[in-house]
């Protein structure tokens, strides 16, 4: 089984909107050249990339701005191709009636985890104001995608998402699955120490922000990062994640294969981790 | 006269020869031309249109041939992130491929169909695939 934990499905064909709102998703993701990509050809690039599951993340800017990709969108593609596409909500923490849209997201459109964005929605991750957010996250034994290190979205912060920012909530809520995307670039060795100490702190390969896709992932995950810590110590916590339509899933999920991991390393990091961190696979 | 007409596809691998030749005739016996010029042009820079034999073997060597030339692994200046997209740029292969492949074709139209020899196909070269992939026609005569 392999999985691509991080997936943004703005421009697919099935939830393809107005000319206004898909201007506007190209505006908010600072996304450009985004064509609509019919399903059969998302099949087709997970296919290429021997991938067998999506995880769909909806992102909801909805305090200051129409949701991105709404949960009901997300669970309308899950709908669509229920073996292949997996559902995350989002939520705007600071929108109005968002703890019910949230319990609405995990009961009713049966998502399986939840994506936040500290840098854009602002806020830091351990702010008491979230507490209500992952008290709820835990009542239903549902993970939380944190967005973490330099975002390219426009109108987003990294200060609010450095890894070591995610310490104080790791601590806090042991039994709460966090997980930092993008493995916190570019404070990678961060997101390694507090995998190292805290086992609910996941991280996925969603980083390709120089280079290409072999040349970045072999800068990361071999020099900044010893391949040996992923191998050795950090391989039950880290998750393949392409960031696609952003980045490259075909060309990461390749270059993944190519850092010279244990073939047991690699079966974690392409799917078992992510159906532990999901809290199993239908 | 000059009619104009679309092919649209879904490629389903990264390196591809896909053929089109049928597709082009069925635009063109639409057309209702007789006497003239068939031009197929690919709306992409990651992409050739090729004339050659429709052979299993062909196509492997041609496709070897490119990949020689264009090796997947050169540190290529491309492979950046594009502020102007917002994405990676990590088809570097897939450009230099298209520049060497080419871009469009021209048949004569002769008697309402394409003037070509018993070997010569029309390919779509699929170079950064898989993707939707618009070909433009424009046939234009009598």
């Amino acid at each position: 089984m392999f999985i691509d934990v991080h997936v943004h499905p703005a421009f697919y064909e099935p939830i393809r909107a107005d000319a206004a709102r898909q201007d506007a998703r190209h505006e908010l993701l600072g996304l450009y050249h985004n064509g609509t990509a019919p399903l059969e050809h998302v099949f087709n690039q997970m296919s290429c990339a021997g991938l067998d599951r999506l995880c769909l993340l909806a992102q909801d800017y909805s305090a200051d701005s129409a949701a991105v990709v709404s949960n009901e969108e997300v669970a309308r593609l899950v709908g669509l191709a229920p073996n292949r596409f997996i559902g995350i909500a989002s939520i705007d923490p600071f929108a109005p009636g968002c703890l019910e849209k949230l319990e609405r997201a995990f009961t009713e459109h049966r998502l399986r985890g939840l994506k936040l964005h500290p840098g854009r929605q602002g806020f830091y991750p351990p702010d008491p104001r979230l507490d209500p957010v992952y008290a709820l996250c835990e009542r239903h034994d549902r993970p939380v995608i944190f967005h973490s290190g330099l975002s390219l979205e426009p109108d987003s912060l990294a200060k609010y998402s450095r890894p070591a920012e995610f310490e104080e909530l790791a601590y806090r809520h042991p039994k709460l699955r966090i997980c930092l995307a993008h493995f916190g670039w570019p404070w990678v060795q961060e997101a390694a120490m507090l995998m190292l100490k805290y086992r609910n702190v996941y991280a996925d390969t969603a980083l390709l922000y120089f280079d290409s896709a072999k040349e970045f992932y072999a800068r990361v995950f071999t020099r900044d990062l010893e391949i040996t810590w992923i191998d050795r110590s950090l391989r039950h916590q880290v998750m393949f994640g392409s960031d696609n339509p952003r980045f490259e899933q075909i060309r990461m999920a390749r270059a993944l294969g190519e850092l010279g991991l244990r073939e047991s390393s690699l079966e974690l990091i392409k799917g078992v981790n992510a159906a532990e961190f999901l809290g199993g696979i239908d | 006269m000059t009619k104009h007409a679309s092919i649209t596809l879904l490629t389903k691998r990264y390196n591809e020869f896909v053929l089109i030749t049928e597709r082009v005739e069925e635009a063109l016996r639409e057309s209702g031309i007789q006497e003239g010029l068939v031009a197929v042009i690919s709306q992409h820079t990651t992409t050739g249109i090729a004339v050659n034999e429709s052979l299993e073997c062909l196509e492997s060597d041609l496709g070897l041939f490119l990949e020689r030339l264009v090796p997947e692994d050169l540190p290529y200046s491309h492979a950046r992130i594009l502020p102007s997209y917002g994405s990676t740029a990590g088809n570097p292969t897939g450009h230099l491929k298209s520049h060497i492949t080419g871009n469009s074709a021209l048949f004569p139209v002769v008697g309402g169909k394409m003037l070509r020899g018993s070997a010569q196909d029309i390919y779509l070269c699929e170079f950064d695939g898989p993707a939707q992939r618009t070909i433009n026609l424009v046939i234009t005569g009598d």
